[in-house]
């Protein structure tokens, strides 16, 4: 692995072409140790191509991407699964295993990073107790609101301690004061010195949390 | 770890319990067929050495037959690598053996003396298929009166003729029996491949969720593999033990119609043993075809992605 790049995420003169079609052109920003970014956009100019480069689903066409030090591009697929154990993620969908509960849910990301057993209890219930669902911790997604889902996603992206938190327009199937409460979590996590990197079109929460806005018009960076 | 992939491929099997039946039913069958094909083989194999290792052959020696000659011809064929045993009988073993056959009728043994009988040589050929050879190198010798063998089945007029029976009928079992349990170990593994790849299609979206939060293949593919081996196990146990069950309550209507045949084995410690090989044979072939079902079934759907 290559550790040359000081920034926890630094893109390189990035490039994503999808066929014929260009997702992103020739983009470079950095995104510091606990810094709280949003990328901003229309549906379509490529924040969720961002968020997936950085993930590893995809590489680029042209360009370098370095994460934690990571040349992603480089990644063999048998080093990608470490590798997003160091990044915690969060989805308009919630991404919920539906036949778990929220203990379950949340601890499926425990036994993913190979924790022993007998030190997962105090983690369930401390994430849990972070995002409010001490109360809903047996119950199963299909007795969850849209929220407590979103909340449930955060948990177990968070119970891993990952260096840095994608989150994917995680607003986006919530009404205003669900979504209030869930930035106010981002917030908190953010204030305790973790990395959030944010894709959303949500001009309003952009405008109330003053964060750093990395802006994307059709592919490029403004 | 493991606890969580256990429970994963239960709750697979909860939720799909019809395709979890089918699976184990047919691997049932398959094993409680594969069980009594090997006591079968091992039955026939029996049978085979216990004609093989009976005296086939009786050389009775003329009366004037002195003792040093009939020393002399028990030890030049009792190095003969062909013959396994040769035993001698006098004229009052004959008669031992006489009166012990008719004992359900007294009256014809005390109608005979010594004298009657004479005395002979039994041998026992390594292999059946040396006894005729046997017969016709012992009819040259000079003390003997006559020659005749014991081995006969089904009105056979020669050794020859049960020889071949025998094994034409062994045969019969091994190819028949490994031939059916064949085709019920491929349907199984056919099942085991349907039944895998549709959970491997139904847990598309949890698949693509743990990818997402960094689980490695061998995390993804545990519950899948577990629930493969639980079938297996499961339909191993079912069909060996209703096979150990059928056979114990036939074995002592089989063994006494035998005789002294010894198509099961008479003691439980044997008995025992040969079962648990069989339980320990089908339970490794139960893990390799469920091993190779999941793999191909893993394969196959990566291929379709």
């Amino acid at each position: 692995m290559d550790k040359t790049s000081p920034a926890l995420v630094k893109f390189e003169g990035v490039t994503k072409k999808f066929g014929n079609v260009t997702a992103l052109e020739k983009n470079s920003f950095e995104v510091a140790k606990g810094e709280f970014v949003f990328i901003t956009g229309p549906s379509g100019s490529g924040k969720t191509t961002i968020l997936k480069l950085i993930l590893g689903e995809i590489i680029p066409s042209a360009g370098v991407i370095h994460v934690d030090g990571v040349n992603v591009g480089l990644l063999k697929p048998n080093d990608l699964p470490l590798f997003r154990q160091k990044i915690g993620t969060v989805f308009q969908d919630f991404k919920i295993l539906n036949e778990r509960t929220v203990r379950e849910n949340v601890e499926v990301a425990l036994a993913v990073i190979g924790l022993p057993t007998d030190s997962w209890e105090d983690r369930v219930k401390n994430v849990l107790k972070l995002v409010g669902l001490t109360g809903q911790i047996d119950l199963f997604p299909s007795q969850l609101s849209g929220g407590e889902l979103q909340r449930v996603s955060l948990a177990r992206a968070l119970v891993v301690n990952p260096k840095i938190l994608l989150a994917d327009e995680p607003t986006g199937n919530l009404d205003w004061d669900t979504s209030d409460e869930i930035m106010g979590l981002f917030e908190k996590i953010n204030k305790e010195g973790k990395t959030i990197i944010m894709a959303t079109h949500n001009k309003e929460i952009v405008k109330k949390l003053k964060k750093r806005i990395i802006h994307i018009e059709n592919g490029k960076i403004e | 770890m493991s606890n969580i992939h256990f429970k994963t491929a239960t709750d697979y099997i909860r939720r799909a319990p019809f395709q979890a039946l089918s699976a184990v039913f047919i691997l049932s069958l398959t094993f409680f067929v594969a069980t009594l094909v090997s006591i079968l083989v091992y039955s026939s194999s029996k049978v085979i050495s216990y004609f093989e290792t009976r005296p086939q052959v009786i050389a009775f020696l003329k009366s004037d037959a002195k003792e040093e000659e009939v020393a002399t011809l028990q030890h030049k064929f009792s190095q003969d690598i062909r013959i396994k045993d040769v035993k001698y009988v006098s004229r009052e073993e004959a008669l031992s053996i006489y009166k012990k056959a008719t004992s359900d009728n007294p009256l014809l043994g005390e109608l005979v003396s010594p004298s009657s009988f004479p005395a002979s040589l039994e041998f026992s050929a390594s292999d059946l298929s040396f006894a005729q050879e046997i017969i016709d190198e012992v009819k040259k010798e000079e003390i003997v009166d006559s020659v005749g063998f014991t081995a006969a089945i089904g009105g056979e007029s020669s050794l020859k003729d049960v020889v071949g029976r025998l094994r034409t009928i062994t045969s019969y079992v091994r190819i028949g029996g490994g031939v059916f349990t064949g085709i019920l170990a491929l349907t199984s593994f056919f099942v085991l491949l349907i039944t895998i790849s549709m959970r491997i299609a139904t847990r598309r979206e949890e698949v693509e969720i743990l990818n997402l939060i960094g689980a490695t293949k061998k995390f993804i593919r545990s519950p899948i593999i577990l629930e493969a081996l639980i079938y297996s196990v499961v339909g191993v146990i079912l069909g060996w033990s209703l096979a150990f069950i059928g056979i114990l309550y036939s074995a002592p209507g089989v063994v006494s119609y035998f005789g002294d045949i010894p198509v099961l084995p008479k003691d439980s410690l044997t008995l025992l043993t040969l079962f648990g090989i069989i339980l320990v044979s089908e339970l490794l072939l139960g893990v390799v075809l469920s091993l190779s079902g999941t793999f191909l079934a893993i394969s196959r759907v990566k291929k379709m992605r």
